[in-house]
């Protein structure tokens, strides 16, 4: 049986702002059709599936590209010197020439696994006598974004592979090809990159992001899926759901938390990015009928009210990028810290003036009502549309101190505290 | 030709700030000659299939050179050369290839007609979106104005089948996929005339 499959690749935020002024959107285009009633499409997606929205006004908006070494180790020294942080606090480079820094997960004997974006490498970071050593421990994986670390395993996740590493502490110099636990996800690189967070089951909370800005998602994308990598069982959690790169469960309720990242092209200050919460399994947050708990997509909505889908526990504003989380366990930082969530921004690129580029608090109880948020450190954003770095994941040490990855400066950071 | 290399390098070092490019131009060059056996002097490929470094963005050379090393990006010549190279040296070998004069084709378009559809190709795949109105490239993006014809249809074709995925983003994988092996003939003339 044929498919139609329908999906606008015009300009949308131009046709919301001209109703929105009184005027006729005689401008309206067409849906787009495309026929997916075949495999060559699911394994080639069309070229313009992913980009072509935007308005006249924001061309050449673009995903900025990093230096691709990183930055050097004295470049790293002024950069520190230029983020602000709460008073108290004190942040220092942990590790430099981390390239394309992602997750991080520790080891049972003190390693520290980061993942990276588009270099395909996994990183081994351990202590030689007070020096930190960074080791590139995997190599050519697609996009392995996301780690975790259980029960001596370390186990990544490259876009359509979870990938477990027996005994990896004693083999970081051979960690071998690992076993694929898991494998039933779509090969997309768009959006096709993850998390990790595992429950106290050992089960994964694994994001599916649809491999466009906008549009209606192939069933087996958009969403949160529950995994177990010692059967291979999934469950799906979570629908309606964006790109999401980030999420932890709560140590008081058990519930997984996790960020999203709304549709692009629509105006530099909507819609807003998003924290969710999952209160019961397979609840729609909304995507892509309904953005920031209370917009309507303008040609997605379909006849859909937000009324109908879960909203968020916060608004974290429109293109900040929120990426990793963690709720706070430690007790260096201040009383008030304890089991609020931490959230790395990573930064705009689809707005003129960047926003994000910092690591936010969230003080919010386990019923999500009521939360406040401020900000713990920022200052990555230079000018307009430059970049220092770009805070992507947050991870615990022993010490209460926290851990920031940064992928465009390519370093690990200590965030720590003391009272004076 | 010295002192104008010199010069360049000296505004690449005032612009940028960077202490990785403030390493003196005759040591680049002297790290550069290992390319040199097959990219050319200069940086300007006198041999078939590889492409020509001179006037490449300092950018795109260091990711090149960073997903060789990685794996990310794959060639036996390539990789096992990538993997001997310190982050300092990616630096300086981009800001040096960045800061010759780029190839230009000395002889005359032989095919104005064919030229003419290739650049009808690049509107419609929307090429100068991310390698500019000049095909000069910019930061991650290559120079394809005046690369070797021979190459470019090479790298089409490996960007095509999927061979290569130029790391990241799919941009390419995703544009080359549909390209007809005609488009690709004319495509790379165009920009090799260019």
């Amino acid at each position: 049986m044929k498919s139609a499959f329908n999906r606008s690749v015009f300009a949308l935020a131009a046709i919301a702002f001209i109703a929105g002024a009184g005027q006729v959107n005689a401008q309206q285009k067409p849906l787009k059709s495309y026929e997916s009633g075949n495999k060559e499409f699911w394994t080639h997606p069309p070229d313009d599936w992913f980009l072509g929205d935007e308005t006249e006004a924001q061309k050449g908006l673009a995903p900025p590209s990093g230096p691709p070494t990183g930055a050097s180790d004295a470049e790293l020294a002024s950069l520190i010197k230029k983020i602000k942080l709460a008073p108290g606090f004190k942040i220092e480079v942990y590790a430099s020439g981390v390239l394309a820094a992602r997750q991080m997960a520790w080891g049972d004997k003190g390693t520290l696994f980061v993942g990276s974006f588009g270099l395909g490498n996994v990183y081994a970071i351990t202590d030689k006598g007070g020096k930190k050593e960074v080791k590139t421990i995997l190599k050519g994986l697609d996009m392995p974004t996301g780690l975790a670390f259980r029960d001596g395993a370390l186990y990544v996740v490259a876009v359509s592979k979870l990938i477990k590493y027996d005994n990896a502490e004693a083999n970081l110099d051979h960690l071998g090809e690992g076993k694929v636990v898991y494998d039933d996800m779509p090969s997309y690189a768009a959006h096709g990159w993850k998390y990790l967070a595992a429950d106290k089951d050992g089960w994964f909370y694994i994001p599916f992001g649809p491999p466009f800005n906008i549009g209606i998602p192939p069933t087996s994308l958009s969403q949160v899926r529950r995994v177990d990598p010692k059967t291979g069982n999934a469950e799906i959690v979570a629908l309606g759901v964006r790109n999401s790169v980030g999420g932890d469960v709560d140590p008081r309720s058990g519930r997984y938390w996790f960020t999203e990242n709304a549709r692009d092209w629509m105006s530099d200050d909507m819609p807003s990015d998003k924290l969710n919460m999952i209160t019961k399994l397979g609840e729609n947050f909304g995507y892509p009928h309904c953005h920031q708990g209370d917009t309507p997509d303008p040609k997605f909505a379909m006849g859909h009210k937000c009324s109908e889908f879960t909203p968020p526990v916060l608004n974290l504003g429109a293109h900040v990028a929120p990426l990793g989380m963690k709720f706070y366990t430690g007790d260096q930082f201040p009383a008030d810290y304890k089991n609020s969530i931490l959230i790395a921004e990573h930064g705009s690129w689809n707005r003129h003036k960047y926003q994000g580029g910092r690591i936010v608090r969230v003080i919010v109880g386990p019923d999500g009502k009521n939360p406040k948020q401020d900000v713990l450190a920022s200052g990555w954003i230079e000018g307009d549309q430059g970049y220092l770095g770009r805070p992507d994941d947050i991870i615990l040490d022993k010490d209460g101190s926290i851990l920031v990855a940064d992928d465009w400066a390519g370093a690990i950071y200590r965030i720590s505290y003391s009272k004076k | 030709m010295r002192s104008a290399l010199l010069g360049t390098l000296l505004i690449a070092t005032l612009a940028c700030g960077s202490l990785a490019r403030a390493a003196d131009p005759a040591a680049a060059k002297e790290k550069a000659e290992v390319c040199a056996g097959c990219h050319g002097d200069n940086g300007v490929s006198q041999t078939e299939n590889i492409p020509s470094l001179a006037g490449q963005p300092d950018q795109f050379t260091q990711w090149q050179l960073v997903f060789f090393r990685g794996g990310a990006r794959k060639n036996e010549l390539m990789q096992p050369i990538a993997e001997q190279i310190t982050n300092e040296d990616v630096r300086i070998l981009g800001a040096y290839f960045a800061s010759l004069t780029p190839p230009k084709d000395a002889k005359p378009d032989d095919n104005p007609d064919l030229s003419k559809k290739g650049a009808e190709a690049a509107v419609g795949r929307r090429c100068a979106s991310c390698h500019g109105d000049s095909f000069a490239g910019t930061k991650a993006v290559a120079r394809l104005a005046g690369q070797r014809e021979e190459y470019l249809v090479k790298a089409l074709h490996d960007y095509k089948s999927g061979v290569r995925n130029g790391g990241a983003g799919a941009a390419m994988t995703d544009v080359a996929y549909p390209l007809s092996d005609e488009e690709i003939t004319a495509l790379a003339h165009y920009l090799a005339h260019l």
